[in-house]
């Protein structure tokens, strides 16, 4: 292929003319340090190339060697557990080669190519395959057991499997005769992986968390964005999504944010057991980081790489959940990039076409009828947070995601401030799966769950506009059915949304638990109404021993639930007393 | 139709027993409990306004609140036979402050 020239270097952009050959998003080796680059734009021969390692000592005159490919990930075993940069190449060889910080144009395959797998065949010689089909198992980790397929747009007959171990670039599979099959394929990562049909997305991701479960669910292969001011808990947040969403693989893009946030997931996951399986959560989880100090350019490209990895794991028939944390760090980098092609800016500098290309990532989830004859279904939950400056949500990137995402948990800084973590505002969050998600609630764990927590929610609003009162002209002036709606709505602020992610037990909580726990604290609400009707002081209510047993019931082991119902039995008992002693019975 | 409300008073005998003679019923009680639950069991079965002896009200002070906000009955503090204790005039005072802002009596 034809060599082209550098004319200009601009931080991370370099133009380079001669290059007639190659075509826009081809990948590109820049200079003799044979730096990673992908062509964005092409003017004649004149080609803008974005560089994913640092410029620093390259000039005009130095040559550019295309390769003719579009930027690709490795598909195959080996990316569990494995922490990649934006452009997949693996950290943990980086290394072992280069140290503590990335050298720049060293090469280091992707995925590994030495280590065997064993392959055992599902498929038999003489059996017809279509694109998508599984041909073969290997144990990846404990949990995940990854399935080799054959790659989109190949089909026929299998003239030979093989079984036992492999590395990834040998044959296993030959179709027709002539078609090799191995067990790594690759896949540009700007092109969604192909699937037969989507569908539509009917069932929650319990994450755990009261907050998100109870009130804003987000369904599987649903789209979520967390905008949130500094410090307000979206990194924590998406940590716990990762840690205990019920997906089987889990994708945490580390975009633009800082090393340590990354060291902390590389340090905590692994010793973090699932619940579900008793295993280590690293060993279903992929790490894609692109952290501040990291090229911007590769920052651009790790979202995409990260969501081309979940849609390999999907199209096994697995349902992933990938975080991006944040997607205002990656629309950053779109301007940076933006702005050095001088092309013209939109609001706030970001470039006109941030809207369609945040669009174009999110649309990639979705629960789907994957490719292949045997109709499995995968889904992709996409979790982005938005780190919108100053907390005001009216800049672009913002706008732009809430326009396509369906899940909205919005924090504030005035809760997080309070120490009210998750500090997800009830207020003015919201979800748009609530009618599918009360369906299924009522299938699967209470037909009264969604009559409760639309009753719940309605007693924040209510609290809301009482707070307001009392502000106003004190609490005392506040008739008594008033003033036992605050406290039941206190209780449910500090007992139910106030979630701690440190502490062992609270961390998780099932949606059993959640049903339970919030029937109880509706109960005390119930039963405290009728008892002021009956002429109970509020006071006696308010002061009532099992409010602190309702208060710490978030403490309670998942194992020993019965524990709630007890709680609520002494809750009758106590209110039966009150009446009997303090009630007017006559009345 | 015109509705009749009751009248009564609620003290130790030796304050409240004189009552009798103007028609006014008369509950005369001891304790905190028996005090509250006399006064809630009037509130409920038509009493308009209800005496209290300023000792017996001190003693519960949740339920003379509690018709604070209600308009009726009317709970209203009287001197006992022991002399006042101010809490009734302190009231009015205070009330008075609301009404107009400050203290003009």
């Amino acid at each position: 292929m034809k060599v082209g020239k550098i004319v200009k270097v601009s931080g991370p952009l370099v133009v380079a003319e001669g290059m007639d050959e190659a075509n826009v998003y081809d990948v590109v080796q820049v200079s003799d340090f044979k730096l990673v680059g992908e062509i964005i734009e092409m003017r004649d021969d004149r080609a803008s190339i974005q560089v994913y390692e640092e410029t620093t000592g390259i000039g005009p005159g130095d040559p550019v060697y295309t390769t003719g490919e579009p930027l690709s990930v490795e598909l195959g075993p080996g990316m569990i557990e494995a922490m990649f940069d934006g452009i997949q190449r693996p950290l943990n060889k980086f290394r072992e080669v280069s140290g503590d910080f990335m050298t720049r144009g060293t090469k280091v395959d992707n995925l590994d190519r030495e280590k065997k797998w064993d392959f055992t065949p599902t498929v038999k010689v003489g059996d017809k395959v279509v694109s998508g089909d599984v041909i073969g198992t290997v144990q990846e980790t404990t949990l995940i057991l990854h399935k080799v397929m054959v790659p989109p747009g190949i089909s026929g007959e299998v003239t030979e499997i093989k079984e036992g171990s492999f590395n990834i670039v040998e044959d296993i599979c030959v179709l027709d005769g002539e078609k090799k099959i191995q067990m790594m394929q690759k896949w540009a990562v700007r092109k969604g992986r192909p699937f037969t049909r989507k569908l539509n997305p009917d069932v929650p991701l319990v994450t755990g968390q009261r907050v998100i479960d109870t009130f804003f669910p987000v369904a599987k292969g649903g789209t979520a964005a967390i905008p949130g001011p500094f410090g307000s808990g979206k990194t924590v947040v998406q940590h716990q999504l990762a840690k205990w969403a019920d997906t089987e693989i889990v994708v945490y893009v580390g975009c633009g944010e800082r090393g340590n946030e990354m060291t902390d997931v590389l340090m905590e996951f692994p010793e973090i057991i699932d619940p579900k399986t008793g295993e280590s959560l690293m060993k279903r989880t992929v790490l894609i980081a692109n952290t501040s100090n990291m090229p911007v350019a590769a920052r651009e490209a790790s979202i995409y790489t990260g969501i081309t990895i979940a849609e390999y794991f999907r199209d096994m028939g697995y349902s992933v959940a990938i975080m991006a944390d944040s997607t205002s760090r990656w629309a950053e980098a779109l301007r940076e990039m933006s702005g050095r092609l001088e092309e013209m800016p939109g609001d706030e500098g970001y470039p006109a076409y941030l809207a369609s290309r945040a669009a174009a990532f999110y649309e990639r989830s979705g629960k789907v009828i994957c490719d292949g004859s045997d109709g499995r279904e995968g889904a992709i939950t996409v979790i982005g947070a938005v780190s919108p400056p100053g907390g005001d949500i009216s800049e672009p990137v913002s706008q732009a995601t809430l326009r396509i995402v369906k899940v909205f948990w919005g924090l504030d800084h005035a809760l997080s401030y309070k120490r009210h973590f998750p500090a997800i505002n009830w207020l003015n969050s919201y979800t748009l799966y609530q009618t599918k998600m009360d369906q299924w609630m009522a299938a699967n764990i209470d037909p009264e769950f969604a009559k409760n927590r639309a009753k719940s929610m309605n007693l924040l609003q209510e609290e809301a506009s009482l707070q307001e009162i009392v502000r106003l002209v004190g609490r005392d002036s506040l008739s008594d059915e008033d003033q036992l709606k605050l406290e039941a709505t206190k209780s449910m602020r500090e007992d139910y949304l106030q979630q701690n992610a440190f502490h062992d037990v609270d961390t998780f909580c099932s949606l059993e638990k959640q049903n339970k726990m919030l029937k109880l604290i509706l109960e005390f609400y119930d039963l405290g109404m009728k008892a002021l009707e009956k002429g109970v002081y509020l006071k006696d209510i308010e002061h009532m021993p099992v409010r602190e047993k309702i208060a710490r019931s978030k403490y309670i082991e998942e194992e020993e639930l019965h524990k709630i119902d007890e709680i609520s039995v002494e809750l009758n008992e106590e209110i039966d007393k009150l009446i009997e002693e303090g009630g007017i019975l006559n009345a | 139709m015109i509705y009749m409300f009751k009248v009564g008073v609620i003290g130790d005998k030796d304050s409240v027993l004189a009552f009798k003679a103007l028609g006014v019923e008369v509950f005369t009680v001891t304790e905190a409990d028996e005090a509250r639950k006399t006064v809630d069991t009037m509130a409920r079965n038509n009493y308009g306004v209800i005496f209290i002896t300023e000792q017996i009200a001190s003693l519960i002070p949740d339920t003379v609140d509690r018709y604070d906000k209600e308009i009726i009955p009317a709970v209203i503090l009287i001197p006992s036979n022991q002399g006042t204790l101010n809490i009734g005039m302190d009231r009015i005072n205070e009330n008075v402050e609301k009404a107009v802002g400050s203290n003009i009596l």
